[in-house]
Formats: structure tokens, sequence, C-alpha cells
């Protein structure tokens, strides 16, 4: 996955409201289409770094099957950066699609 | 990083390593859910999470907050390195505990005298009145000044309050409960107290109607005496006591907390005017500026006082001036140089310890190399070395100074010992936080001066050589070792200074000790009682009690004879103007020293008669007025003609020179031409016979000066005994002030050289040790790293003995350039004891020479026992390691 992009997808699925790890990487898996595979592991080191930034915010709560899990959530901050990011993004996919096929720009 | 977020990140990561947990359970419990066996499910969770232990692991490292833990693993790696080397750690510890203890010792008294403020209230608007005298041969400068001085002041100056005191303080004799004891008092003006700005904490100060001639007997009690000697009496105002023979009221006590500038048990009225001991410079004038006032102010109004102030001092030879000096300077004006001198003695010392440390520590850089670069090549940055050097340094001063703290509170006592009577202000200074923190300042400075430059080296390591030829295997005498040298030739420049300094003061120590006393010393032993007393203000009174005390102490088993004099060799004396006879009378009179002596007085001590006569019981009241003059005397003021004969003018009345005796060394007191320099020197001498001595003369001697009783006897014990038992016989209510034996008081008249000679030269021994340690370990370092190299020579035919040369010589050329450097360097420091130096000059050629030769010489030995190991070297061996 390319640098920097697992962050702007978590931030993302965060957004839709409270969700656990698990379910994050299942989001990002289902709603890819099964493109982007998440080594479930590899997710905690992004959370952790979101959260020192002040871009999610988690609690401990329980899940639908009442077991123990930590619920992320987006940060007014989160929001921001993720609003800036997303468009920082669609304009890279553009310019990079410009490149890659120029006769259609 | 504070404490609280630290525990706080541990809190975190359990955290973290609960959610993967629960992810995991999580994950387990879908997958059974979705109809896996429950190990299918774990094997299926485990697969997709990957290693549950990477995430939190990189998690860990990620919020790793630098300093502490970098800090706290480059410590534990540090102590690991120290500790594998027990002896280069210890030196390096013990070395740096010396010089810091040394340091703290000094910089306490510096702080202590220097620094502090006084201890009065708004210090800085206090000053002395100084009076400068213009010459074409100079200014000079003093803050003694006359009465008429300071009437002046006293009732002309408008910006200052001003209060007059004794430049000292002088013995009085206090009876208590009829035991008499003899107790330091200060005389000074109405108003000092005031002045200062500390009121007695019982009673009142002098009043200005109490501090006039013929004023009532009052004193005023220090906090200790009160509790001493009248157990805290809290009715004590209003009291009388027995003082210098008569009552006096006692109308005040000073505050337990009130620091007086000399030791002073009690304080009577000065009664200062222009005349009689007004009539000298005798006295110093306080002023405390007034609330609106400025010391421009001051200064320019005393300026105008000049003709007021001056009307009664003549001076031949230049014009007078009046200003103000502050009274912090004025009163460490006589301890400030050695202090000063000290201060920097003992940062030069600090400063080769340092020197030696950082090329100890380069030694040891150039023989980790190879670990060094190992850990560069690893990956390690070159800050990350630095600092893993600096954190090892850090840890040498820190353990250093905490030592060193040690070392300097013993010091400190040590110090305090050595300067016993010398400086007394030396005795009150402590160890305090403030110079706690001075010292741990002091650790980290040093830790940076030792630390930073091996450091900085090792950072330029060249990692691909340095592994490549595994540093011992290369040819030495590259750049990399002129750090080291530099360091060398800087500490031997440092030691050879000191060790100038030190020559120098050895040296005039050594001319005070050669001086001929001009009298035996041996079995010889004082006392002197002070008469500055009521019952002895009659001269016959007073010459009563000489030829009393004088017929029992002849009579006292052991005692071979005994005689009394006004002070002593060896000590100050009264300053007194005479005129020939024959002279013209408008002319100026030659200042002499002068002293009453009585019969037996020359005998006693061995000074010879070199001419005419001694005095003797004949010269009485009623007889002829007749004095003897010493040779000094004879060889100034009567040079090419027989003193013995000619008569003089001198204490009210012409005398009649009967006899010349031989030189003794006095404390100076009078600069003239043709007297030797020094501290102590042969001055003019008159002495008076006691019996025909006015009483006016024994007033005005008994107010400064104490007559000093002498007994040659068998043995010191027998001498102080007689003296104590005759004494108490004739007079059981005068307390002896002072029992010294003769050779004592030579002592004390060097006393100050002695200290100043003591200190540094061992600061200088210290410099020097160091300084060879540091050669030997430059020249051992060198030969350890080229071993191979040396090998090879041998191999293709090098003599041993010429390789060894050329090592040495290396060696040698170092410690020749550095006392090169050491010579310039040692003008500047030969100047801070200029003032000190007798007999000897701040360039002498011979000292300076010395030095060189002998620092020279030590270090030649100190290149060469390492450099032998060649001769040892096998070359088979050498090249195979």
């Amino acid at each position: 996955m390319l640098a920097g992009t697992l962050d702007m997808l978590i931030l993302r699925i965060v957004q839709g409201g409270p969700v656990h790890g698990l379910d994050i990487a299942q989001r990002i898996e289902r709603q890819s289409d099964d493109v982007l595979l998440v080594e479930q592991g590899s997710l905690y080191p992004a959370l952790h770094r979101l959260e020192e930034r002040g871009w999610i915010a988690a609690e401990w709560g329980t899940s639908e099957t009442n077991r123990r899990a930590r619920f992320y959530r987006l940060t007014a901050r989160g929001k921001k950066h993720l609003a800036a990011e997303t468009t920082r993004w669609a304009s890279l996919v553009r310019a990079v699609g410009r490149v890659l096929t120029p006769d259609k720009a | 990083m504070s404490l609280s977020r630290w525990f706080s990140r541990r809190a975190r990561e359990r955290d973290r390593a609960e959610e993967v947990r629960a992810h995991l359970d999580l994950y387990v419990e879908e997958l059974i859910a979705r109809g896996r066996t429950p190990e299918a499910a774990r094997r299926e969770a485990r697969l997709a999470f990957g290693n549950p232990r990477a995430p939190l692991e990189e998690i860990q490292h990620m919020s790793r907050l630098p300093i502490v833990d970098v800090l706290g693993r480059d410590v534990r790696f540090a102590l690991r390195v120290l500790r594998r080397t027990p002896a280069f750690t210890f030196t390096s510890v013990v070395t740096l505990a010396l010089v810091i203890g040394a340091c703290t010792a000094v910089f306490s008294l510096a702080d202590a005298i220097l620094i502090r403020p006084l201890p009065y209230p708004a210090p800085e608007r206090l000053a002395l009145v100084e009076r400068t005298t213009t010459t074409p041969g100079g200014v000079y400068r003093t803050v003694t000044v006359d009465g008429a001085t300071w009437e002046a002041v006293r009732d002309h100056a408008t910006t200052v309050d001003a209060a007059v005191c004794r430049p000292g303080g002088d013995g009085a004799n206090l009876v208590v409960g009829g035991a008499a004891a003899f107790v330091h008092q200060h005389r000074v003006s109405a108003g000092f107290f005031r002045v200062l700005g500390v009121p007695p904490a019982r009673g009142r100060e002098f009043t200005a109607a109490e501090d006039v001639a013929g004023g009532p007997a009052v004193t005023v009690l220090s906090d200790d005496l009160w509790r001493r000697m009248f157990q805290g009496d809290p009715e004590i105002i209003g009291k009388a006591i027995l003082l210098r023979g008569e009552p006096y009221t006692v109308i005040g006590v000073m505050p337990a907390d009130f620091r007086s500038p000399i030791d002073v048990d009690l304080w009577t009225p000065l009664r200062g005017s222009s005349n009689g001991e007004g009539s000298g410079t005798n006295f110093n004038v306080v002023v405390r500026l007034k609330n609106d006032a400025t010391w421009d102010q001051a200064r320019a109004e005393l300026a105008g006082l000049r003709t007021e102030a001056f009307r009664l001092l003549r001076t031949t030879k230049g014009t007078l001036d009046l200003g103000v000096k502050p009274m912090q300077e004025a009163v460490v004006a006589g301890v400030r140089d050695p202090i000063v001198m000290l201060t920097w003695a003992v940062a030069a010392v600090l400063l080769i310890a340092c020197v030696n440390l950082a090329a100890l520590l380069l030694a040891r850089g150039s023989s980790r190399t190879k670990e060094i670069a190992t850990r560069m090549a690893l990956g390690s940055g070159r800050r990350a070395v630095v600092r893993q050097l600096m954190v090892e340094a850090l840890i040498l001063s820190v353990a250093g100074g905490l030592l060193g703290l040690l070392v300097g509170h013993l010091g400190l006592n040590a110090l305090k010992a050595l300067a016993g009577g010398t400086f007394e202000e030396w005795a009150r200074v402590t160890l305090d936080a403030r110079v706690l923190a001075a010292t741990m300042g002091l650790s980290l400075f040093t830790s940076l001066l030792f630390g930073l430059v091996p450091a900085w080296q090792a950072s330029r390591l060249n990692v691909q050589a340095a592994l490549a030829d595994g540093g011992s295997r290369s040819i030495a005498g590259s750049a990399r070792h002129w750090p080291r040298r530099l360091l060398v030739v800087t500490e031997v420049a440092l030691g050879v200074a000191l060790l100038v300094t030190a020559g120098l003061l050895l040296r005039t120590f050594l001319n005070l000790w050669s001086l001929n006393p001009g009298f035996d010393p041996r079995n010889l032993v004082t006392a002197s009682v002070s008469l500055q007393d009521a019952r002895y203000v009659d001269a016959s009174r007073i010459n009563r009690l000489f030829e009393d005390s004088l017929q029992r102490l002849r009579a006292k088993p052991g005692v071979v004879s005994a005689g009394v004099s006004l002070e002593l060799p060896y000590d100050r004396l009264l300053n007194r103007a005479f005129r020939f006879a024959e002279a013209d009378p408008s002319a100026l009179a030659s200042m002499t020293n002068a002293a009453y002596i009585t019969p037996g007085f020359l005998g006693t001590l061995g000074i010879p008669v070199r001419a005419g006569r001694d005095i003797s019981e004949a010269d009485a009241t009623t007889s002829l007025p007749v004095v003897l003059v010493n040779a000094t005397f004879a060889r100034i003021y009567s040079p090419g003609r027989d003193a013995v004969g000619r008569r003089i003018r001198i204490a009210g009345s012409e005398r009649e020179i009967v006899g010349i005796t031989g030189d003794v060394q006095q404390r100076r007191s009078l600069e003239m031409p043709g007297i030797a320099p020094g501290p102590l020197t042969s001055l003019p001498i008159v002495f008076v016979p006691a019996a025909q001595t006015p009483e006016e003369d024994f007033r005005m001697s008994h107010t400064w000066y104490t007559p000093v009783w002498s007994v040659r006897a068998q043995s010191p014990a027998d001498g102080a005994r007689a003296i104590r038992q005759a004494i108490g016989e004739v007079d059981p209510l005068l307390p002896i002030s002072e029992q010294r034996s003769m050779t004592e008081v030579m002592s004390t008249a060097m006393a100050r050289q002695r200290l100043l000679m003591t200190l540094v030269g061992v600061l200088a021994a210290a410099a020097i040790l160091l300084a060879t340690i540091g050669i030997h370990g430059l020249i051992a370092h060198s030969v350890n790293e080229r071993r191979r190299e040396f090998g090879i020579r041998l191999a293709l035919g090098a003599t041993p003995a010429g390789t060894m040369r050329r090592v040495a010589l290396s060696g040698v050329l170092l410690s020749l350039a550095g006392a090169l450097a050491g010579g310039v360097l040692s003008i500047p420091a030969a100047r801070l004891v200029q003032s000190s130096l007798v007999g000897v000059g701040e360039r002498d050629p011979v000292t300076y020479l010395g030095v060189a030769i002998a620092f020279v010489l030590v270090a030649s030995i100190a290149s060469i026992i390492p450099a032998l190991r060649i001769l040892k070297l096998d070359p088979v061996e050498a090249l195979r390691a």
C-alpha cells in the first residue's frame, strides 16, 4: 500500500462513527472490494500515531458481541486533516492520471 | 520529560497490548461464529493479524520520547565501559575530586570574603574616607586619616553621615568577679553603629556628649562577651564593669549576628579630635551616603574639604586629596591579592587536570577507535557517539564533583587551620548552598572541558579506514595526534607558570628566613600586657611595675635574665619624629622607630652594643637623659660622624646618644631611602630608658602598643611559668594578653609569606605531578599504538636505541615548547604575587630558568621511561600482534 494512504483510509473509516480495530481492517477490505488487504497488526502503529497526533480519539467499550474493544472516533482536528488529505489525494490522482494517459487530458 | 508523562506512557503501552489481545479474541470469536473450529479460527486470526508483538514493538519504539531513555541507555553503557577500566576510572575520579575540592575550598573563601556584600544594610552606601597623596613619584592612597580630616568631615559634610574609629582593635584588661581577662576592644566614635546601620540589641550607642575628651567611661558589649562573661545578664545596661582599671558603665549590647570587620569583644568611645592621637593618621572615617545624595556629590564635597582637613598634615612632596573608597573594597584590601592569586592557581590546576583527563580520554578514544567505528558502521550517528562519550565524561565529573565536595570541606578546614592568625577573616567561612551549586556547576563545566575534544575527535573518525586497518596496525604520526600534543604543551605551560610563582614565593620566604635576626632567639619567652589602664597612667607607677616584676622574675628558678621593652623585634614599633640638637628648629623633623626599654633588655635578647655603653639603673629620672640608637640609625642619620655623644630631641627632651646597638629585624612601619625592602627589615631605632620616659609618652604608646616582658631561661617552659608567676605576684589583676616564645614571634612575622608559599607550593606540586603523568601517558600510549610500526622498523634494521631516542625526543620537545610558553605565562602570574615578594624580582631570571630546567628534566624522564619499553620490544612478536 502506498505510504501515507493507510492513515487516510483509517481516518475515512473512523469518520463513520466509533469503530474498533478489527472493524476498521475489515471495512477497508470490504469497501475496497478486497483490493486493499490490510495486515491487521500493521493497523495498530498507524492508529497509535493518529491518536498521538490528536486526529482520532479512542475509548474502551463493548462490541455487539459484548466483548471489550477500543472504539475510535474522529476528532475535529482529524476531520479537518481528512478533508485536506482527501483534496490533496484527489488532485494527486488527477495529476498522476494526466501523466499516465496524457491524450485523455 | 516529566515523570508523570513517563508513567502515563507505560500505561498506554499496556493499553495497546490489551487492545491487540481483544482484537484477536474478537476475530477468533467471529471466525468461530462463521463455522471454523476454534483451532482453525485461531490459526486464521493469527495469520491475518501477523505477529502480534510486531506492532506493539513498533509502537513502543515510536512513542519513545528521547532524552530519558536514550540518556538512560547511555548512562548504563557508560557505567559498563567505566567499570571495565577501573584504573582509568579511579584515576580520573580521584584527580577530579582533588581539583574540584581544592577549587571548592578556595571558592568558599573568595565568595565569603570578596564577593559577598558586607553584613550591613545597604552596604553599597558605605565607604571609608580615602586620602590620596600625589607626588611626582606616584600616587599613594590610604584610608587612614588624621583627626583634622575627621573633624572636617564631621562638621562640614552634608552628603554623608560619618563616624570615626581606629583602623584595628587593641587589647584591654577586664576584671570580672576578681578574675582578670584580656579582651579585644575597638575604639569608635558616637554614631559608629548608626552609620553601619546596626543598632545595639539592648541599650544604645555612644552619644556625641560621651564621645569628647573627659567624657564618661561607657562601653558597648558584644553579644558573645555579654553571654560569656556576664551570663547574658538582662539587667546589664547601666551596670558598671571594671575595664582598663576603672569602672565603665555598660550602655549597650550588640545583637548576636552583628559582624564587625575586626575581632571585637567590646567598644569604647574613641574621642577622636585633631589633638593627641588624632595629630597623626590613626583613624578610619566611615561614611554612609545620605538618602538623597550620590557618590559623585560626596566625592566633590570631600574634595572641597581639603584645606580644612589638611591644615595640620603637611607634606613636602606632593598634594593631598580626599575621596572615598567603597567599604567593601577597603575591608578586603589586605586579603584580596592572596585570594585572587589562590583562585588563579587552583583554576590553573583544575585546567591542567582537565587537560590530563582530556588526553586520557583521547588516548582511550584512539584505542576505542574500532569500537566506535563499529558502532558508527552499524548506524550510530555521530551525534550519538559524541553524546555517548560526553555522558562518560559527565559521569566521571559528577562522581568527581561529589567526592570533591568532601575534599573541599576538608580542604577548607585545612586552609582555616593553616591561616590561623594570619587571615582571621578566613575563620568564619563555611561551605554553603552557593558553594555547593558552584561546585556542581564546576563539575559540569570540567566535563565539557575534558570531554568535548575527545568526543569531537572520535566523531570525525573515518569509519572505513579505522575498520580496515584496525587502528593499531597503521603507521603512527597521523594528524590525529595534534590535539594531544597541544594539551601536553598547555599543561606544561600552566605547570611552569605555577611553579615559577611558587619559586618566587619560596625565595621570598627563604630571604626572610635567612635574615639575621640580630639577637639569639633560643630559649627566649615573651609575654605582653596591656597598660592602657587607669591604674597605670603615672610614669613612676609604670616603672615600679617593671622593676618589681623584673626583680621577682630574675629570682625565679631557671631564669637567666629578663627585661621589658615596648614591643619586640619582629613587630611594629612606634614611629617618632626627632631632630638633632644642633639642627635648625624650623627644618622638618626626621622619622625613626622608637621604643622604651629597661636595663637588661638588650642583654636578655643578646642584642650587642657596638659602641658606647648599654643603659643601666643609673639612667634614672633625675640623671642626664640618654638614648641608644641602632646601627641603621647611625648609618642613615649620622654618616661619617660618630653618633655616640650627639644629642637629639625626642620624646619631649634633649637626650644624649650614649651607645649604638646592633640591628634587629622589625616589621616595616616606615618608608625611607637606605632601608632594605620587604615586610621585615632593619629600621632606625631610638631606645629610650623606660625610667626616663615621660608620662605622656607612656600614655600614647600604651594606647596602641603593649610592653613586652622578655625572659631568657634554661627552657622555654621555665621562662613561661616564671613570667606568669612574677606578673601575677606584682599585680594579680593584670592579665597577660599574649605569651609566646621568640621563635613563635619570628614565625608569626613570616606567617603570611609562609602560608602563601605553602599553598602555591602544594598547587604547583600538583601541577607538576599532573603534567608529568600527562607526558608519560602520551609517550606510553604512542609507544603502545606503534608497537607494530616499531617491530617493522627493528626488523628492517633500526637500532632499538635510536628508535627509543626519537620517541623520547618528541616528549622532550613538547615539554620544551611548554616550558617556553610557561615562561611567558609566568610574567602576568608573577605580577599577582608581586606585592608579597621580598628580595626577589617578579621576573627573577634564576627562578624562571631554574624552574624551566627542572621542569624539562622531569618531563624528559617522564618521556624516556615509557620509551624504554621499545628496548624490550621483540620484533617478531610485535609484528604478529
